[in-house]
């Protein structure tokens, strides 16, 4: 399922529990794990100080700064290195989000790992000049699937049984269902798709009566039906809902109520409104509320 | 001795002034270099020759820049000098009868009153800026023993050609002195920061044919100065 | 110890010498050798006979010193109008004394004047605007630097960027490989979102030859997918070389002139292999500076002119938005109050005022641009012109220049400070981080493509 894991990670308590699933994938599937800490962000012009995340520090970076945080790095994790985890550890200066999608790009993983604050727990400046989190970006941009836990209760992965696929039709859901009936049938799980009818009115211009919203609803079923059952219908366990709402909370609702332990989602890159991009797209406001881990799809 | 200063002394003066003055105007312009000062003097003339008047004639008129503008006071007092330290030798009643007897010419003549009025101003303004450089920390600092000297030199002739002219005392003895000064000013021009006479004009052009040519000129930005 | 291991008066040649450089952490050891560094006065005089002319020298001579430089000055002002931070003085008591003393001055001197030429003077040129002379002090600067490089006074991160210039032809270790690399990574990130986004690579007889900051490879990659969808959106015919990409030069702040005609030679060369009909570089102002105002004449070009019509990003913006190349939604303009760096590079040094105020009245809604007071050309640096940035060893005086710009600012009451120079835009970020005074800063082009009407054949399909 997955051979290469880029995990990105802090080193600090606030990624613990993405380490936690990190380490988990890496030995359930015997996969090679890729720890990666952006140290901090260059700083100062082209001086070589950067601002170190974990120790806040203002620091002179070179090869012995380095190889002094690698160490740190695998100390901080040493309890879960044993016993023959194929890993390596790599450090590096930068943007969390453009250094881990270039490592990315480096090195081709099956899967990114991230945890909800990588990088960004820092109140540094940069979260004001760079318009989009870490976590936008990373989702937003990379070829691979993006896993994001963030909250501690998210931070399970064991005998997977239960999925939630959230749609919206577009181009990238699809691709994100193809990944999901891919974990299904490896994991053996029960696969709920789900589309939730956006009824806010800054979505829709208006208020919509409750025969508009049942019509929609109406279409969405015959959507889900047409685009998705035949996939479906390898699997043992399936079904289908819509729900009208605020999208992203009744993702949330629905996972819940499911005791879905997973959820994947496609990221858009479609550009959101200037208002929108405040609130964040769906897919980040669901992983911020989540009780499971979120996978966002992209390409 | 008032023969001898009007005399030999007079034509080694103004001798030394022109030619050392005209010697240093050639040897400042052979000494730029298009490539040390970074400024394509010979490629662009046209550009060039536009910024080096404009940067002349903004820096001539008062308060005409920003420059001058921030500094009121000071550009007060500074064209208050200037404009008696050169009308009053220049263009004096007295001078210029002296010129006809020299050389057979004249220049336009001032009216004693406004001669007058001039060398006061000149006077009183130099007093400022003597004042501001012992008063003002940021001129202070700057200041050297030259810079004292060089402003006694330029004031001298003031102050005596005022003493013969009021009377104060022995009109022959300041006559002479005043003389004196002035010869001794003349002669200190090409050789001490009083340079500055001529080469003010040729550092203005220079720096006008920097921003004429390479700082936005050929961009057709004047600069505003 | 004369020459020491790191601080010696060889310049930097290789990566291999780089490392070692910067293998000494914050360039401790580096400042400890220099205390006895030993001074080649012969060197030194013989370099001012040969290079000071007549400006120069009659600068020095005809200083009034009557101090209406002082105001003038950010740093004198900064520093609660210390004296010693007088233009006039500054210069007068470096080099100055040197020239008094024909090159024979000792190597604390020549520490100090270290210390003036690189943490009390940006190199801004305002000055020279403000001296009834004409003299302009910034240049005199530059000049000093040039003696103090040769003689091995130079700070720590200054002789490792123009050795980075000499060992890479950018200013920081990145490769050619690495520049299309991250080029075309960059770009296939973003085609989804712009169908038919490419980077052409060492195209011949293009319109434009785009050249860039190593920086925004390194740490800004966004930045080339920006320029990019830009040049694409406008339907320019655009190219960038595989090799002469680097557009800056750490070596002009530095004072190393040799390698400051290396890596302007290098971009000639792609200029001439190319022969685009342009060249246009990024936001960035000592850029701009070095390769198309100063560089003619490291390169030895008569003319003064780069060998092809070289214009800075403001100039190609405005003429975009100006034609019509890239439209604007207006419902999109900036509508908060905002405000916009002048960088003296090219709006003192190059009179582009014009240009970033023609962006402006695009993409700012009417009412909301307030002008910083002094503007346009008399503009105050931002605080880290010249190097000033980098330099870990003069941080503190950094920080401290960094107030004028702060406060300039502060009183505009703006939220967004648009930034197009990269140096401007570091300054004000690390203002930013030092002060928190609550503002957001920007490059030109991430605001504008957020803003742009694109035509339909153009937008992504849903
Ligand atoms: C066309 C002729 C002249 C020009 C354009 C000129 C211009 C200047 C300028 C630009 C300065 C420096 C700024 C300042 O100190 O305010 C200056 C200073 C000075 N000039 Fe002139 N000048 C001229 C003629 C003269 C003459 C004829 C004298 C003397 C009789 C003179 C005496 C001085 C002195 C003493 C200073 C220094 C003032 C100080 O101590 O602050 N200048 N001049
Ligand atoms: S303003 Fe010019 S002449 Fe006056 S002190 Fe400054 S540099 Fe010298
Ligand atoms: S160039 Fe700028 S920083 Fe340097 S002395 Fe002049 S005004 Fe001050
Ligand atoms: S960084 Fe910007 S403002 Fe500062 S000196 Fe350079 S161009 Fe000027």
């Amino acid at each position: 399922m997955f051979k290469k894991i880029l995990f990105a990670t802090s080193a600090t308590p606030a990624s613990d529990h993405a380490a936690r699933v990190a380490f988990n994938i890496a030995r359930g599937y015997d996969a090679h794990l890729d720890i990666f800490h952006v140290l901090g962000v260059p700083s100062r012009g082209y001086s070589q100080v950067v601002v170190d995340v974990k120790t806040k520090e203002r620091v002179d970076v070179d090869d012995e700064y380095m190889s002094w945080v690698k160490e740190e790095v695998n100390t901080y994790y040493s309890k879960y290195l044993e016993n023959g985890l194929k890993f390596d550890i790599n450090v590096t200066v930068g943007f969390p989000a453009r250094e881990i999608l270039r490592q990315a790009k480096d090195t081709n993983p099956d899967l990114i790992l991230l945890g909800g604050t990588t990088g960004d727990e820092d109140e540094s400046v940069y979260k004001k000049s760079v318009a989009s989190t870490t976590l936008q970006k990373v989702a937003k941009s990379a070829k691979c699937p993006v896993l994001i836990v963030n909250r501690p209760a998210a931070s399970f992965w064991g005998g997977l049984s239960n999925i939630t696929f959230g749609t919206d039709f577009s181009k990238s859901s699809d691709k994100a269902f193809d990944f999901t009936i891919k974990v299904a049938k490896a994991l053996d799980c029960e696969v709920n798709v789900f589309h939730a009818l956006d009824i806010t009115s800054v979505s829709t211009g208006k208020i919509l009566s409750q025969d508009d919203i049942e019509q929609k609803i109406r279409e969405a079923f015959r959507m889900i039906r047409a685009k998705y059952e035949p996939a479906l219908k390898e699997l043992k366990n399936y079904s289908m809902d819509v729900w009208e709402g605020i999208p992203y909370i009744e993702i949330v609702k629905y996972a819940r109520d499911n005791h879905s332990d997973l959820i994947v989602m496609a990221h858009h890159s479609k550009k959101a409104k200037q208002e929108d991009a405040i609130l964040g797209s769906n897919v980040e406001q669901v992983i911020v509320r989540a009780g499971c881990p979120v996978i966002s799809v992209n390409r | 001795m008032h023969e001898f200063l009007t005399g030999i002394c007079f034509w080694i003066a103004l001798g030394v002034c022109l030619i050392g003055m005209l010697v240093r105007f050639v040897l400042y312009f052979r000494g730029l270099s298009w490539q040390l000062d970074r400024v394509a003097y010979k490629a662009h003339p046209i550009p060039g020759m536009k910024g080096a008047f404009r940067s002349i004639y903004k820096w001539l008129l008062p308060y005409g820049t920003y420059g001058w503008r921030t500094q009121p006071f000071m550009t007060a007092i500074f064209f208050g000098f200037h404009i008696g330290a050169v009308a009053v030798p220049l263009f004096l009643a007295g001078h210029n009868l002296f010129l006809e007897s020299k050389l057979g010419f004249s220049l336009p003549m001032l009216s004693a009153c406004v001669a007058d009025f001039l060398t006061w101003m000149a006077v009183i303004s130099a007093f400022f800026l003597l004042l501001r450089r012992i008063v003002l920390p940021e001129v202070r600092i700057l200041t050297t023993r030259e810079d004292y000297m060089v402003l006694f030199v330029s004031l001298a002739p003031f102050i005596t050609g005022m003493m013969a002219r009021y009377q104060v005392g022995d009109y022959g003895f300041w006559l002479n002195m005043h003389i004196f000064f002035g010869e001794l000013l003349l002669i200190a021009i090409p050789f001490t920061k009083m340079s500055h006479v001529f080469l003010f004009f040729a550092s203005r052009a220079q720096l006008g044919m920097d921003f004429g040519i390479k700082r936005g000129g050929m961009k057709g930005t004047k600069m505003a100065w | 110890m004369p020459e020491g291991k790191y601080c010696n008066k060889k310049p930097i040649e290789t990566p291999e010498e780089v490392n070692f450089l910067l293998s000494d952490t914050s360039g401790n050891t580096y400042y400890e050798e220099m205390k006895s560094l030993d001074v080649d006065s012969d060197l030194m005089w013989a370099t001012i006979q040969k290079t000071m002319k007549s400006r120069l020298k009659t600068w020095l001579e005809i200083c009034a010193h009557c101090g209406m430089c002082a105001d003038s000055c950010f740093i004198y002002l900064v520093n609660k109008k210390d004296p010693k931070q007088v233009p006039a003085y500054k210069i007068q008591s470096t080099l100055g004394e040197i020239i008094k003393k024909k090159g024979k001055v000792d190597n604390a001197f020549m520490r100090h004047a270290m210390e003036v030429a690189w943490s009390q003077c940006t190199c801004c040129n305002r000055c020279g605007t403000y001296c009834p002379h004409g003299i302009d002090t910034g240049i005199m600067f530059g000049y000093l630097r040039g003696l103090l490089y040769q003689q091995g006074f130079v700070p720590w991160e200054m002789k490792i960027g123009a050795g980075m210039h000499r060992a890479f032809r950018a200013q920081m270790d990145v490769t050619n490989e690495d520049f299309i690399e991250t080029f075309e990574w960059m770009v296939e990130e973003y085609e989804d979102e712009y169908p038919g986004l490419t980077v052409p690579v060492d195209v011949e007889n293009a319109d434009i030859l785009y050249t860039v900051n190593a920086r925004e490879v390194k740490h800004y990659p966004e930045d080339l997918a920006e320029a990019a969808i830009l040049f694409h959106v406008a339907g320019e015919n655009w190219t960038v070389p595989t090799e002469g990409w680097e557009q800056t030069s750490l070596a002009m702040f530095a004072g190393d002139w040799a390698a400051c005609k290396m890596q302007v030679e290098s971009v000639y060369d792609a200029m001439e292999r190319l022969k685009p009909k342009r060249m246009i570089g990024t936001e960035c102002g000592h850029a701009h500076r070095a390769t198309v105002i100063e560089g003619p004449y490291w390169a030895g070009r008569e003319d003064g002119l780069p060998p092809v019509e070289s214009i800075h990003y403001v100039e190609w913006l405005a003429e975009a938005l100006r034609e019509g190349k890239l439209k604007i939604d207006p419902s999109k303009r900036i509508k908060e109050p905002v405000t916009i760096q002048d960088s003296c590079n090219y709006i003192r040094n190059q009179g582009l005022k014009n240009a970033t105020r023609e962006i402006v009245s695009h993409i700012v809604e009417p009412g909301y641009f307030i002008e910083m007071s002094p503007n346009k050309e008399h503009n105050y640096c931002c605080g880290g012109g010249g190097g000033f940035n980098g330099i870990g060893f003069f941080r503190k005086q950094r920080n401290q220049a960094l107030i004028t710009k702060r406060d300039q600012i502060l009183k505009t009451g703006a939220k967004l400070v648009l930034a197009p120079c990269h140096n401007c835009w570091d300054a004000i970020r690390d203002l930013e981080e030092e002060f928190e005074i609550g503002i957001r800063w920007s490059f030109l082009k991430p605001l504008v493509i957020k803003m742009l009407d694109l035509p339909d054949h153009m937008k992504p399909e849903e």
